[in-house]
């Protein structure tokens, strides 16, 4: 058994841990950083195909949130986190929402302006930036409808950087922030999963870890530590808090925005390399709509979603792209582990209004794309009409249930909520979590409800926020 | 995999060509080994359930074996099921081998 010391451990290299690190490497901590996954060239693979959704997601990206319906939900699991395999559009938290969760959780020091300069910091290290130039067909088609509608709709700014040709580059934590933090002197190990922390007391002493070597070779490892900040998402944060005994308000109250998807044909090819930076903002905060990958696989998903035959709209795939519309959603759910499993149970509560904004959301992005010139729309709905004509939505009001409505995610938060409210949160105002000294969330799981808007630039703002808190108070 | 997994697998792949098939089915395999234990658990145990009642249907007369396009009818009919673990079992593998399928085959294939 190896065993390391270390002043600060960061467990997870997301966008919450991988800022985390950077920050307190920065600021002269020794800091160690603990990745389950592997590191994976950042230029290797092909943005959102097989091969990556092999190398950098969690469970092949077949994981699902059990409920009525199932929602299946993809995170990343490599180093970098979900920041590796996600589109890098970026929003920031909403100004009315900050206010609304300060109130409601008793938050402190959670003000707009000051979020607004913890944003400015993270945009500034990152290059923030739009896409140069024209948008392609895809996003186009997006602003096109809405134009027609008279829809509100914005181009998200990215976590990219341009070169003078256009070309972007994903600003991943791959790519970024661990290797500022490495070069201020953090040591960072893949392939680490942290089975559970060591308490003493009302302090974490360490972490009792699995390292898996190249080769194969396993051994355990022990990390003492003055200072533990937990950042492994929504899922995987309270799952290794529940594992190592700590459970208050732990896990219960996950939020996540489901989606719902078409597969949209246009008399002209679009293109499937990148997402569409277009969103509509016009149903905000409770229906966002936008565009998802569309590599041929997720067309033919899309199109296979209806349960019909599909070959013959598939043979025009290069003409085919995948939209979606996801809600802010009343329900919840919880993330439990299960003793001796490796994988923590999740489970979410839609509500019937829920399903009922799917349904509406559904029909919005339906208006939107024929609006836009899209000649035929698939629904990710089993036994959903084929809709050529607007006067043919209608039908889906009706089609929309939960037996029916394939559903997904790739935003998970609010598991380990941040508050003075002990009533309703896992930890302090500043991801302290409640009854240890030593012990930080720092990622997703704090945010206190789904944001209904990607949440990365939310999570990035916070990080950096509690690590200035941090730093400060020692 | 189970057998009858390979088979569902194998009856929803549509290409003949045998290298890509064994890819897909290769794909699959690893996401259903990669898959949380629970989940795998419940997936495993339906695919025994239906393994044996679709053998039961072959052995009465009433599906023909060795017929993949008459196992294909049957799970399109899972698909609609009113039984929500039913459902979700043949979404999820239609899905997993549709997507494979289509990401695995030379560019310009049909």
């Amino acid at each position: 058994m190896a065993d390391l010391a270390t002043d600060v451990l960061v467990v997870g290299s997301g966008a919450g841990g991988a800022i985390s690190a950077a920050a307190l490497a920065a600021a002269g901590r020794t800091v160690t950083v603990l990745e389950e996954g592997p590191w994976v060239d950042a230029d290797a693979l092909e943005p959102f195909s097989l091969d990556e959704m092999v190398a950098k997601y969690r469970h092949h990206g077949l994981a699902a949130a059990l409920g009525s319906p199932a929602i299946a939900y993809a995170e990343g699991r490599c180093v970098g986190g979900s920041t590796e395999i996600n589109s890098g559009l970026y929003h920031r938290l909403p100004d009315h929402l900050a206010d609304e969760w300060r109130t409601s959780y008793g938050i402190e020091e959670f003000f707009p302006d000051a979020l607004a300069r913890y944003a400015e910091r993270v945009e500034h290290e990152l290059s923030v930036a739009s896409m140069p130039g024209a948008p392609p067909p895809s996003s186009a088609a997006l602003e096109r409808g809405a134009t027609k509608l008279g829809w509100r709709n914005v181009e998200f700014a990215r976590v990219f950087s341009y070169d003078q040709n256009g070309r972007g580059t994903k600003q991943t934590m791959s790519r970024t922030m661990l290797p500022k933090a490495a070069a201020a002197g953090a040591t960072i190990i893949p392939d680490c999963r942290v089975l559970r922390l060591l308490r003493r007391g009302d302090r974490i002493v360490g972490a009792r870890c699995r390292r898996t070597h190249p080769g194969g070779g396993v051994e355990r490892l022990t990390v003492t530590a003055d200072h533990v900040f937990v950042c492994g998402g929504a899922v995987h944060t309270p799952a290794l808090l529940q594992r190592s005994g700590i459970w208050r308000n732990v896990g219960n109250g996950l939020k996540m925005h489901p989606t719902i998807k078409i597969a949209a044909r246009f008399p002209h090819p679009v293109d499937h390399g990148d997402v569409p930076t277009h969103r509509i903002t016009e149903f905000s905060p409770f229906v966002a709509i936008g565009g998802s990958a569309s590599r041929k696989g997720h067309v033919a998903m899309a199109l296979a979603d209806t349960g019909a035959p599909f070959h013959q709209a598939l043979a025009d795939w290069e003409n085919i792209s995948v939209y979606y519309a996801a809600i802010r959603s009343d329900g919840s759910g919880r993330v439990a582990a299960l003793p001796g499993v490796r994988s923590p149970l999740v489970t979410y509560s839609l509500t019937e209004a829920d399903v009922s904004r799917l349904a509406r959301g559904l029909v919005h992005l339906g208006e939107l794309l024929l609006a836009a010139g899209a000649t035929e729309l698939h629904p990710s709905v089993v036994g959903g009409a084929v809709v050529r004509r607007p006067d043919e939505l209608g039908g889906w009001w009706d089609q929309v249930t939960r037996a029916r409505a394939n559903l997904m995610t790739v935003h998970l938060t609010s598991t380990v909520r941040m508050g003075e409210n002990r009533a309703r949160t896992g930890a302090d105002s500043f991801g302290r979590v409640w009854g240890f000294r030593n012990l930080r969330v720092n990622d997703g799981a704090l945010i206190p409800d789904a944001p209904g808007v990607n949440p990365q630039a939310a999570i990035m703002a916070i990080a950096t926020r509690n690590c200035d808190h941090f730093l400060a108070e020692q | 995999m189970l057998w009858f997994e390979r088979e569902v697998v194998g009856a929803l792949t549509e290409s003949p060509e045998q290298s890509l098939r064994s890819s897909v089915e290769a794909f699959v395999d690893g996401s259903l080994r990669d898959m949380p234990e629970h989940l795998r658990l419940g997936v495993a145990g339906e695919s025994v359930l239906l393994g044996a009642w679709v053998a039961g249907l072959r052995k009465a007369g009433r599906l023909p074996a060795d017929d993949p396009h008459a196992l294909v009818a049957l799970l399109e009919s899972w698909e609609t099921s009113p039984v929500g673990v039913l459902r979700s079992y043949v979404r999820m593998l239609k899905s997993l081998v549709v997507f494979a399928e289509n990401e695995l085959a030379p560019a310009g294939a049909a």
